[in-house]
């Protein structure tokens, strides 16, 4: 998972990661310059000592100022910014098309995905196809977010009164990590996504999957936490589980939980114990989380994990 | 320090004996009173100067510093529970507050205050209450904003404080309100000092002390100064307008009821990107001091550098939008953004060629002010090269709210800031305190802060470039950030004893330093003429300025014209009784008036605490103590610039005026209270543009404007406002050409005439205003109508306040054809609201018709 902008994976880190390896070049050299300067003018032999000031404006010196100091840097910022432009052309920001959009709402502190065309809900967890431009379009639900995945783009804000377009591409299959790059309150440290690019057999079967309702729980136990999470337990005020009576729309959708391999946006790995700390005691893993601790039977909680577990 | 020219014999012009005899009595005149008493109405300029830098150190020691220990004791390895949470977004909130509002500023401004009256060889500054006010303003508001941690209500929204997080409803309790209130106190000190600053610069400097011989840290100071007008004001109304959200109710950020959530980005990068150069110029204007001291050699190209200064200045108002290249611009403001971020290069490249020509030329002497001049070039010189790189918007939003920035920053700022104020300290030390530094300890704490900061800050870059946030408690192993965090704060450990050795050397100094003498580095500006530390006037007899670097090309400083003698002389031993500053022409510095430069007193303390009770009950929600400490506020201010009779009767003043040609105003200057009024009539002006771009912003992001279930406002009344405080417009110009034509009736009845009249457009205005049904919390619409009414209305009313006291001193025949400076002052006063008025609410009455 340690992936940042210098191991670009997709067009658009490509094309930043060129514009960065330029600009490095061209500043060592303005640094080697300058510090060859610096150092012979310092230590350089002098004549013999001279009794008076020197004079403010030996001739020569205005060709210095001209020369290095304006049209030096003017040819600089010239070739800069020329690649800068050039870099800004492959900036999409609209759909191309073609291309998959998906929904990603920022909340405090965790993602809400949607993928619009294919009737998606997921939530901390994006799967693009490897080769096919991705349209995220990104809005928040309460304060500003930003969207940064290094090793495939730039970072966009995520606003709560704009819609911004993020135009994605992954070369290779790969799992990134989206960190929130725009402070967003208690939690901005533990606001991350896991972005999954994989070829489109496997992207195609994984939509597939994520549009079936949620299975029947096998067993007793299982059918017993479904009871738990739908009735006394609350869970389903905030959460929605497809195919039940679970239709909460503040927090994240769980339909497919168990197919996930993080909790708590991308906090935590998405074992059973972390689950039952997690419905258990939230803020122990992640304080200041919205969700509150459940209180439950212990045989209430191990019935609601274990229906947790069967969201395949 | 015994190569170059030798220092000009002292005393050589004969000047010596009256100069003992008058030098006591003007050390006595211009020396606040003893004791404690005297702590609360100085107004000395060194003394203040001091103070402002004292408190400046005791704010970083008391969370700037220690605040970025703990963050990088966090930091060090990765899922580190040393601090939670909450803790550590207090840490940063708290660390880049204090370093940009407490502490660089108010260091930068007591730098000023102190050495700008020697350095220009003038007695004092313009407005020493104003000095003092300043000074008390940013101490309270420090000590308000840092009392949140008291009441456990401690910041945590960032030192940007971006909405909506930090609008009610997502940072419900009064941590917020803190930090808004407590720097708002602040930032009315900044502009105070600016002005004090401004006008000490453009007219108060020793005769013959052209804008061409200014020295470059005067100019750089001057650039300092405009640039905290224009780039604090609108934080200030950003400030307003985030706390009427958070206090009363309105809607100007919250994005479901026609507020915007990127407006307050706006306002605050407005300010947010200059404030970098409000604090690297006069830096850079340090390094230019320095330079040519320690290379025995004039600085080379002098006027490119002036120029250069004042091009950053400028181009650095066109730079904001480069703190928001990810919140989704389009492309063609991303490109203009982009193009003026980058051309920064060119006046800061000309910047670094005059220094290095100055070097090459000249024959080093490596002293510690010195080395720190080196250590800025290099630093900065990286902090500048990655400021290119971050310029470019698609490395930019890879870079962006990364590590990084942070990386980029700090190199900007203590290369470009934090050494060239450790090089000041130790060049000007020996001028202020009669001491040296010890070379010995200065180049341990150079070495180990040049050393300590590199370690600290550059593998900051190379954890950004892999895809580490800023603001972040922690992360995890695998993230491959673990060995760059762990350098960074080895680092820290560095840096803190070359500190600590800085703080040890200061200490050891003033007790047993070795003796400065008047010039100990054989320098070329003014201030190392007098004696170290300079008596409370600093010049008895002031200087006669013939060169840029007068120390260096003038035998005496007493010398030159023969009219200019006799006058510097005659004011040596004339008037002893008052204070007396001289004004001077602002491009050639010819004498233009002598005037009384006003002395202790306790109105600016209590005009701050009127300010700090003003904002203190904003913060506890008691509205009526808001209008106490504003009534303490106006009558403080009013007493302490009420007119004092003068000490000495009128043709006394008039003999010195003919001998000398130059005029005497022992009431108070008129040409200073002319430049206070026009800064006066700049600061209302920047406050109501940054009123009137928010009207714009909020409209372009509204489909509908007004809102849908509100009518456009009707005309009729707002006309006839209009009509009648246009009308009085013309009355205050009638009264002028009145009163300078020696015709006290006419004059009386057009001031009476402009009261009446611009009194009833405002009656009828706040009539007017109250008639809607639609309120100021419904919907951003009614937000910024009532508050830009609000704005101008509270203009009016100073205005009427000032035509009230006009009146009533123009009945008692204070004025007449030869003094009514204040009525001119007064007319342009009214002449510029007027403009405001007609401008605003045509904008707020006509505006939703248009298109």
């Amino acid at each position: 998972m340690a992936d940042g902008s210098l191991d670009p994976q997709g067009p658009a880190a490509e094309s930043m990661a060129d514009l960065w390896w330029l600009m490095l070049s061209l500043g060592v050299a303005v640094f080697v310059i300058f510090a060859v300067v610096l150092a012979v003018g310092l230590f350089r032999r002098r004549p013999p000592e001279a009794s008076e000031p020197g004079a403010e404006g030996p001739r020569r010196f205005h060709a210095w100022m001209i020369g290095a100091g304006v049209a030096g840097p003017l040819v600089i910022i010239a070739i800069v910014f020329g690649a800068t432009v050039h870099a800004m052309r492959g900036i999409e920001t609209t759909a191309p098309p073609g291309a998959l959009v998906i929904d990603v709402v920022g909340h405090q502190w965790w993602w809400e995905v949607r993928y619009p065309e294919e009737g998606i809900t997921a939530a901390n967890e994006i799967h693009i196809p490897v080769g096919r431009p991705v349209a995220l379009r990104l809005t928040s639900a309460d304060v500003i977010h930003s969207f940064w995945v290094p090793a495939l783009g730039g970072k966009l804000d995520m606003l709560p009164d704009h819609t911004n377009i993020l135009v994605l591409e992954a070369d290779e299959p790969g799992e990134h990590v989206s960190r929130c790059a725009e402070y967003c309150g208690l939690q901005h440290t533990l606001m991350t996504m896991v972005v999954v690019a994989e070829g489109e057999e496997q992207f195609a079967s994984w939509v597939a999957a994520r549009r079936q309702p949620a299975p029947e729980p096998a067993d007793d136990t299982a059918r017993r936490g479904r009871d738990v999470f739908i009735g006394t337990g609350g869970c389903a005020s905030c959460h929605a589980v497809r195919g039940t009576t679970a239709t909460g729309i503040v927090g994240p959708d769980l339909t497919h939980l168990a197919s996930r391999s993080t909790l708590g946006a991308a906090s935590i790995p998405n074992t059973p114990a972390n689950r039952a700390e997690w419905v258990s005691d939230p803020h122990d893993l992640k304080r200041g989380v919205a969700m509150p601790a459940a209180e439950l039977s212990p045989e209430d909680l191990a019935a609601v994990v274990a229906y947790l577990g069967s969201l395949r | 320090m015994s190569e170059g020219p030798a220092p000009p014999p002292e005393g050589q012009d004969g000047l010596r004996v009256e100069e003992g005899l008058t030098h006591d009595e003007l050390n006595r005149l211009f020396a606040d009173p003893p004791g404690l008493w005297g702590q609360l109405t100085g107004v000395q300029n060194d003394k203040l100067g001091k103070r402002l830098m004292l408190t400046g150190f005791f704010f970083l020691l008391l969370g700037g510093s220690f605040d970025s220990l703990l963050m990088r004791l966090q930091l060090a390895i990765p899922e580190n529970d040393l601090l939670s949470p909450q803790m550590y977004n207090e840490l940063f909130t708290n660390h880049g507050t204090v370093v940009m509002f407490l502490v660089i500023l108010p260091i930068i401004e007591g730098f000023a205050i102190m050495t700008l009256p020697l350095l220009l060889g003038t007695r004092e500054l313009p407005f020493p209450r104003l000095g003092a006010f300043s000074y008390w303003a940013v101490l309270f508001g420090g000590l308000l904003y840092y009392s949140s941690t008291l009441f456990r209500l401690v910041p945590d929204g960032g030192w940007f404080a971006y909405t909506p997080l930090s609008g009610p409803e997502y940072s419900p309790d009064l941590a917020l309100d803190f930090w808004v209130l407590g720097l708002g106190v602040a930032e009315v000190g900044a502009i105070a000092a600016a002005i004090e600053i401004i006008i000490g610069i453009l007219k108060m400097r020793a005769p013959g002390m052209t804008l061409s011989r200014l020295p470059i840290f005067a100019w750089s100071l001057l650039v300092f100064a405009f640039m905290i007008m224009f780039a604090f004001t609108p934080l200030i109304i950003g400030s307003l307008l985030l706390e009427l959200d958070r206090g009363f109710g309105m809607q100007f950020f919250n994005p479901e009821l026609g507020g915007s959530s990127l407006l307050w980005q706006h306002l605050f990068w407005i300010f947010g990107h200059p404030e970098v150069y409000i604090q690297f110029i006069p830096a850079a204007g340090v390094v230019s001091m320095i330079v040519p001291v320690f290379t025995r050699h004039r600085i080379v190209g002098y006027t490119w550098l002036v120029s250069a200064l004042v091009a950053i200045g400028f181009l650095s108002f066109g730079l904001w939008a480069h703190h928001m290249f990810a919140v989704g611009l389009p492309p063609l403001v991303l490109s203009f953004f982009a193009a003026a971020s980058m051309l920064i290069a060119i006046p800061a490249g000309v910047q670094f060629v005059g220094w290095l020509a100055t070097i090459w030329a000249g024959r080093p002497v490596f002293a510690t002010p010195f080395l720190f001049v080196i250590g800025f070039l290099i630093i900065f010189v990286i902090g500048g090269i990655t400021g290119v790189m971050v310029a470019a918007v698609p490395f930019d939003l890879q870079a962006h709210d990364s590590f990084f920035i942070v990386g980029h920053m700090h190199y900007v700022l203590i290369g470009g800031v934090a050494f060239p104020i450790f090089a000041g300290v130790y060049y000007w030390f020996p001028k202020f305190t009669g001491k040296l530094l010890d070379e010995r300890l200065g180049r341990w704490n150079f070495w180990l802060l040049f050393i300590g900061v590199n370690v600290t800050f550059f593998p900051m870059h190379i954890a950004g470039l892999k895809g580490m946030p800023r603001r972040i408690y922690t992360y995890t192993e695998d993230t491959g950030w673990g060995i760059y965090n762990l350098i960074s704060t080895i680092g820290v450990f560095i840096i803190a004893p070359g500190i600590a050795v800085f703080v040890w050397n200061v200490v050891r100094s003033l007790r047993r330093g070795e003796p400065a003498g008047n010039n100990p580095w054989n320098a070329d500006t003014l201030e190392w003429a007098v004696s170290s530390p300079p008596a409370e006037h600093g010049w008895t007899v002031l200087p006669i300025v013939r060169s840029r670097h007068p120390m260096w090309d003038q035998d005496d400083l007493h010398s030159g014209d023969e009219r200019l003698e006799r006058f510097v002389r005659a004011l040596a031993q004339w008037p002893l009784r008052w204070r007396a500053g001289l004004i001077v022409s602002t491009a050639d510095a010819r004498p233009q008036e002598v005037f009384r430069v006003a002395g202790p007193s306790i109105w600016p303390l209590v005009a701050a605490c009127g300010l700090v009770l003003t904002f203190i009950a904003e913060l506890v929600k008691q509205r009526w103590l808001i209008a106490v400490g504003v009534l303490v506020l106006v009558t403080a201010v009013i007493r302490w610039n009420r007119p004092e009779d003068p000490p000495m009767t009128k043709e006394e003043e008039d003999a010195f005026e003919r001998e000398h040609n130059v005029a005497v105003n022992a009431g108070g200057s008129v040409v200073v209270a002319t430049w206070a009024m026009g800064l006066l009539i700049l600061f209302v002006g920047i406050a109501f543009s940054s009123l009137l771009l928010s009207y714009f912003y909020l409209r372009l992001e509204n489909p509908a404007w007004p809102p849908p279930g509100i009518a456009d406002p009707d005309l009729t009344w707002a006309i006839v406002a209009a009509t009648l405080v246009v009308a009085s417009g013309f009355g205050a110009f009638a009264a002028r050409r009145r009163v300078r034509a020696g015709d006290q009736t006419g004059f009386i009845a057009a001031l009476g005439a402009t009261l009446v009249l611009a009194g009833a457009g405002a009656a009828v205005q706040f009539r007017d205003a109250l008639q809607f049904e639609f309120g100021g919390t419904h919907h951003a619409y009614g937000s910024i109508f009532y508050t830009l009414t609000g704005f101008i209305l509270v203009a009016a009313v100073a205005g009427l306040i000032m035509l009230g006291m006009a009146l009533y001193y123009a009945v008692r025949g204070q004025y007449g054809v030869r003094r009514h400076a204040t009525v001119a002052n007064i007319a342009r006063y009214w002449t510029a609201t007027v403009v405001v008025w007609v401008v605003g609410f045509g904008t707020l009455y006509v505006g939703p018709r248009l298109v």
